[in-house]
């Protein structure tokens, strides 16, 4: 039993794997790995750190490769907490418009950089000094990398539930706290919408259950000095002072949302189609 | 004089040391009291609290603070990939450009330094700089900034390294920057000399937080600084992601305060990610007088930081019996930090802890991350399971 707790209490989010950088032909490691945790992460990539800590950042390993024309491939394995996390930060970093590639959960690169996700790593490779025909070595490593990382794992699954009418490709984000700059509201995953040249942005909450979303609506309407009780499941239109109008849906524990778009029967319509990919999943 | 005596002196009857050093230039507009300084010789007149942009993802809370009364945004071409540049041009757009201050950091790039050495390699050139300064204005929609930075070098050799003076001083000529600043994490002292002696820089952006092991030397390296001319942007004033600590809630506003207390430091980039917190630090924006609580969690902080577990964890994938070390170095800090004996006998006990500690590995393979001696202290605090509660004050 009491080993029981213990196990309870020191499981992590996902167990972190033994991860040896891989011998690539052509190319040799510039010396040993180095490791980076929270505490030192600051000293790699300086204030940048505190958006890796707000999305659970463990622990960081970085390699510096050379070939003999002098190339150099930095690749930095960036382990959170969970699946979820890592895609988090990824989809922070995330260019949208760029080339994507079949490594990991998801992969783009250009001509300098590749970055991937899979399974609770963040991997980007970085390259310096490279010739057109050292290119193909960041695809190398990816592939590489990802083999030894084990399960890629997938896209979270909330993403599908966002209507695909107008949204735009590789916008969907996952905003591990604060969202909207409210702390009750937690985390929430965004998408980008434009539609003959409206831009807006849907949003999804999960809430622990029922009574969580309850206690996020409630208080976010504190805040915004309209108090109400006895909240009812549904939809609600907000007067946010920050955010300006926006319609949130309330149901069981989720609570989706939209967020700035006028045209009313537009947003009745995203809620709609919301609630019916919801309903599907 | 050491941390410790140094942070009780100076927190002897609120200030000592820090209270004794020359009070700042300081004003305070007549309607709203926002406590301004100057910026050093840039003669740039700005609140004593900024915003930091590495953590702020939406538009509203940067809005709601420029109307608040913060006039200085700093960002980093680095930050969310450029989308926080992006974010500050979209939020000023509208608004006067004398109405607001921005600063942007730009380095080379990552792998134009090395990690061990923090030397630049030959790929940092003054044209990939120059190039980045470039990429960062258009990112923010501006044809300048009022404060370019370069972006963290850490030694002295790469504060003042020629192709980045060079780049830096071009793009000053050029107008897309006003002023020059170099922002640094680590290696404060040496890197703040180096920014004294380029004769190039007129700001510092320079982490000072009261949790700092080295904020003695810290603080001279600010004070001289600034009789140098330089303005003094204090960042990562909280310390870093304020550790959870059901006891003791972390008290941003006593962090900050602290720092202000010094008037050499002329403003501060605290990271506020909420409307919650962005209300304290615009409390502190006025009036920078500690409380008598905000005194006491000082104090305590004070006598604890050589007890605070960071939490990361390292210490259990190395501990052979897999024992919960981090709640343990929390008991035992609840314990001589806290004087509270009974909350450390609750929190041992609810670990379910086998009965014999640290006593069967003959060499303890646990290398904490910040020093602690864990089988000393794990033994220690593991008595209080023996104890009877009746016992316990």
């Amino acid at each position: 039993m009491a080993m029981g707790i213990i196990v309870f209490l020191w499981s992590p989010g996902t167990e972190a794997k033994d991860f040896a950088f891989p011998e690539i032909a052509g190319w040799k490691k510039s010396g040993d790995a180095q490791t980076f945790i929270p505490k030192t992460l600051y000293e790699y990539i300086n204030g940048a750190a505190d958006l890796y800590l707000m999305y659970d950042f463990e622990e960081l390993k970085v390699m510096e490769y050379e070939n003999q024309k002098k190339a150099q491939l930095t690749v930095d394995v960036y382990r959170h907490k969970t699946p979820l996390h890592a895609f988090g930060i990824y989809s922070q970093e995330r260019l949208p418009k760029t080339n994507f590639l079949d490594i990991g959960i998801q992969c783009y690169y250009e001509e300098e950089f590749l970055n991937f996700l899979t399974g609770p790593y963040y991997v980007k490779i970085s390259a310096t000094n490279t010739r057109p025909e050292d290119r193909e070595a960041l695809i190398t490593f990816a592939k590489k990398i990802a083999e030894s990382l084990g399960p890629k794992g997938s896209i979270p699954s909330l993403i599908s539930v966002f209507p695909t009418e107008g949204k735009e490709k590789y916008s969907e984000k996952f905003i591990a706290k604060n969202f909207l700059g409210y702390a009750f509201l937690q985390s929430a995953f965004t998408a980008d919408y434009q539609i003959q040249n409206r831009k807006f942005k849907l949003f999804i909450i999960e809430g622990k259950d029922k009574n969580a979303c309850r206690d996020m609506i409630e208080k976010y309407l504190q805040t915004i000095k309209s108090p109400r009780k006895d909240m009812a499941e549904g939809r609600l239109t907000l007067s946010d002072p920050h955010h300006g109008d926006l319609d949130l849906q309330w149901q069981g524990r989720y609570l989706w949302g939209i967020l700035n778009l006028n045209e009313v029967s537009l947003r009745l319509k995203y809620l709609k189609l919301f609630e019916d990919r919801l309903t599907k999943k | 004089m050491n941390r410790r005596n140094f942070m009780k002196s100076g927190l002897a009857g609120v200030g000592g040391l820090l209270l004794v050093t020359s009070r700042p230039k300081e004003t305070k507009a007549t309607q709203q009291k926002i406590i301004s300084r100057t910026l050093g010789n840039t003669g740039m007149r700005v609140p004593i609290v900024s915003m930091g942009m590495v953590s702020v993802g939406n538009q509203g809370l940067v809005r709601a603070a420029l109307d608040a009364g913060i006039v200085y945004i700093d960002t980093a071409h680095t930050y969310h990939r450029g989308q926080s540049e992006e974010l500050v041009g979209e939020v000023v757009k509208g608004r006067s450009r004398e109405s607001y201050v921005v600063s942007t950091k730009v380095g080379f790039g990552r792998a134009a330094a090395s990690m061990i050495t923090g030397l630049y390699t030959a790929e940092a050139t003054e044209e990939a700089f120059l190039k980045n300064v470039d990429v960062s204005l258009k990112r923010l929609g501006m044809d300048y900034v009022d404060i370019l930075y370069h972006h963290n070098p850490w030694r002295r050799e790469s504060a003042l390294y020629e192709p980045a003076l060079k780049a830096m001083e071009k793009v000053k000529k050029s107008g897309k920057a006003r002023f020059l600043g170099v922002s640094y994490h680590r290696n404060e002292v040496e890197v703040t000399q180096a920014a004294i002696d380029s004769k190039l820089y007129d700001v510092i952006m320079i982490p000072c937080n009261f949790k700092q092991k080295n904020y003695v030397e810290v603080r001279q390296a600010i004070a001289k600084a600034a009789n140098a001319g330089l303005g003094i942007v204090a960042m990562k004033v909280m310390g870093g992601i304020p550790a959870q600590d059901p006891l003791k809630p972390f008290n941003a506003s006593a962090a900050l305060k602290w720092v202000l207390q010094d008037s050499n430091v002329h403003t501060s980039v605290p990271g506020f990610g909420t409307f919650e917190e962005m209300k304290i630090d615009l409390a502190v924006m006025e009036d920078i007088t500690l409380t008598d609580s905000e005194k006491d969690y000082l104090k305590t902080a004070s006598i604890t930081p050589g007890l605070y577990c960071q939490g990361c964890g390292q210490c259990v994938k190395q501990c052979i019996a897999q024992l919960p070390i981090p709640d343990l170095m929390r008991a035992f800090m609840y314990t001589y930090g806290y004087q509270r004996p009974a909350m450390a006998k609750e929190l041992v006990v609810s670990l379910g802890l086998p009965s014999r500690l640290c006593e069967d590995c003959g060499t303890c393979p646990v290398k904490c991350s910040i020093g602690f001696d864990v089988p000393r202290k794990i033994q220690d605090v593991a008595r209080l399971r023996d104890v009877p509660a009746e016992f316990i004050v």
